[in-house]
């Protein structure tokens, strides 16, 4: 029987050769793929995620470990073709416009995927009215907008103020975060929650549609 | 190669005029005057400020919404008349010349195309490049580095780049500032050499990649960077300029162990040739400080500039001080965001003032933005600072 915390602790070390190598070895001895997910896969980006917010990951920490796990989902994208990978919700991403950093929302989103939601990443500088429409269209649980710059953060209010317009604000969950934006900031807004970094993010959209 | 450093100490002409401290008439004191004693460690008697608009000015200018009384003013003006320093920038007194390559730029606004053809083959960038929103906004839609291969090339393009003088129009700008405030400058570009080959010619995510997987080829263009900014080093002390900015745009997501074993002996370099000249040298440090700050006191440099604090990272003023220790000189303080319609004028004039006594006694530290008065910002807050440094900002502060 394979031993998945195995390739957590690969995942959790960033190394992508032993993650890959130990996915396709527990495929190979019959586990269940989905299981392989969640016990090896996904419990590794959840350890990333916690040192990376107590502080005892950085930021290349993280990549480094959603590189491996992108290798080991190729591994397993094959046996998964009739049951897609398992979701717990649908996210729409993306840096708001007039905005060109993505580093940071690359990260939540690469975590976010990780820990099992389905992500939609419009990448950056991307229109208020793209945000409204992708969340329309893939009805998102959750949005998240990233902003780097001060000049760019009241974007996030607007986006917020359009889904109002368009009827879509109680259908999803509005998750802001980047480097000026602060708690205080979300709540000006009317955001529904705030991510400080890419680990805290997972969390707080796991809060917010209870799962 | 290393630097040399001077054999003795050199203070270029005008540097002596303000390169004031002790011994200065405190009253009579420029605001350049009262930011450079500060630096090195003059006991002033009460807190400079040096303010940075451009966000806010450019934002407006180009949207023809400056306030109507500041129309057609100036930054420098504006800060004039909030009473204010200004902390003007200027991105490098050196400018690169290339040798045995040709180079093509292609101007297609906002974007701009460079493509380097050289004997080892050809390397290409995009760039977006505006101010009208407020930044200045420089991103690189299309690194240099492609793949593996694009290593000589890149190594090529750093050897047979030369700097050349860019006093002209540093001057310029600086005889605009005059004595109301500091031009803040580089020797070389916005970067240090790894910071350079991080953020602009592979990017970020696939530097961090490309270090996992080919330290040597990294290691490599990083020492050919770092020799193209040594010569441009030598070409920038010629200019008497008083600070030198180093690096730009510290955060926490310089991964410690890497600033450590890539940036921490840069900078020791760098500080120590600067040092040997009488320059300051500076860094600066916006982002979130938390894991830097017990690196940067191993750097050599002596002015921590745009610190920006909590609400809007981790960090608080009282804490930076305590981490950055008495010889490192703490420019900023006040956060973009506390210019905001959200903060009222309660809040701010509060923040300001906790932030005094979180300084107290108040030596080393520059009040001033970290790093921008935002586009929606209220302009008379910086006026705002200036009324309560008078009133609560005397040295030393006394909690």
């Amino acid at each position: 029987m394979a031993d998945f915390s195995l390739i957590a602790q690969a995942l959790d070390q960033g190394d992508r050769d032993k993650t890959v190598a130990l996915t396709e070895a527990a495929l190979g001895s019959g586990a269940n793929p989905q299981e392989i997910i969640a016990q090896g896969l996904q419990a590794g980006m959840a350890a990333v995620g916690e040192k990376f917010s107590s502080g005892e990951y950085f930021l290349p920490d993280m990549l480094m470990a959603a590189r491996a796990m992108k290798a080991a989902l190729e591994v397993l994208a094959p046996a998964l073709e009739q049951t897609g990978i398992p979701t717990i919700g649908k996210v729409v991403i993306g840096t708001v416009e007039g905005d060109m950093h993505d580093i940071g929302k690359n990260v939540v989103a690469t975590f976010l995927s990780g820990n099992g939601f389905e992500v939609f990443d419009l990448g950056l500088n991307v229109p208020a009215q793209k945000f409204i429409d992708e969340v329309k269209e893939k009805k998102a649980d959750i949005l998240g907008m990233s902003a780097l710059l001060t000049t760019t953060m009241p974007v996030m209010g607007r986006v917020i103020k359009g889904l109002e317009e368009a009827g879509l604000r109680s259908s999803v969950k509005v998750v802001v975060g980047g480097a000026p934006v602060t708690q205080d900031y979300a709540n000006y807004i009317g955001a529904d929650g705030y991510a400080h970094d890419g680990g805290r993010a997972v969390p707080v959209c796991r809060e917010l549609i209870g799962k | 190669m290393p630097m040399t450093v001077a054999g003795r100490f050199r203070c270029a002409g005008s540097l002596s005029a303000s390169s004031v401290g002790q011994d200065t008439d405190k009253m009579t004191m420029t605001h350049k005057q009262q930011i450079l004693a500060a630096a090195r460690g003059g006991k002033l008697d009460k807190l400079p400020f040096g303010a940075r608009i451009d966000v806010w000015y450019n934002y407006h200018s180009a949207h023809g919404t400056l306030p109507d009384k500041y129309q057609g003013w100036s930054q420098t003006d504006i800060l004039r008349d909030q009473g204010a320093g200004a902390q003007a920038r200027f991105f490098a007194v050196t400018r690169e010349e290339y040798r045995d390559m040709e180079v093509v730029e292609t101007n297609d606004p906002p974007y701009i195309t460079t493509e380097y053809h050289t004997p080892f083959g050809n390397v290409a960038k995009k760039e977006l490049f505006d101010s009208s929103e407020g930044p200045w906004i420089r991103y690189e839609m299309e690194k240099l580095f492609k793949s593996e291969k694009d290593y000589p090339v890149l190594k090529y393009v750093m050897e047979h780049t030369e700097p050349a003088d860019n006093f002209e129009a540093f001057n310029k700008l600086r005889e605009e500032v005059g004595e109301d405030g500091m031009v803040m400058t580089a020797a070389g570009g916005l970067w240090s050499p790894v910071q350079r080959v991080m953020r602009e010619i592979i990017g970020y995510e696939q530097f961090f990649y490309e270090l996992a997987d080919r330290p040597a080829r990294v290691e490599e263009l990083i020492e050919a960077v770092k020799d193209l900014e040594r010569r441009k080093l030598q070409v920038g002390i010629e200019c008497d300029l008083e600070i030198f900015n180093i690096c730009a745009n510290w955060s926490d997501d310089i991964q410690t162990p890497v600033f450590r074993r890539y940036f921490v002996p840069w900078f020791q370099e760098v500080s120590e040739f600067l040092h040997s000249y009488g320059r300051l040298v500076m860094a600066h440090t916006d982002g979130e400080m938390r894991r830097l700050n017990p690196l940067f006191r191993e750097t050599g440099i002596d002015i921590a500039e745009a610190i920006t604090p909590a609400p809007q990272t981790l960090v608080s003023m009282r804490e930076f001080r305590e981490q950055l220790g008495d010889e490192v000189t703490i420019w900023g303080g006040i956060p973009s965001i506390l210019f905001e319609p959200m903060y009222n004028d309660d809040d701010f004039d509060n923040y300001i003032k906790n932030m005094f006594r979180e300084m107290a006694p108040g030596y080393r530290f520059i009040v001033g933005m970290g790093d921008n008065l935002p586009f929606d910002g209220d302009i008379n807050r910086v006026g705002r600072v200036v009324e309560l440094i008078d009133k609560y900002g005397r040295l030393p502060i006394e909690v």
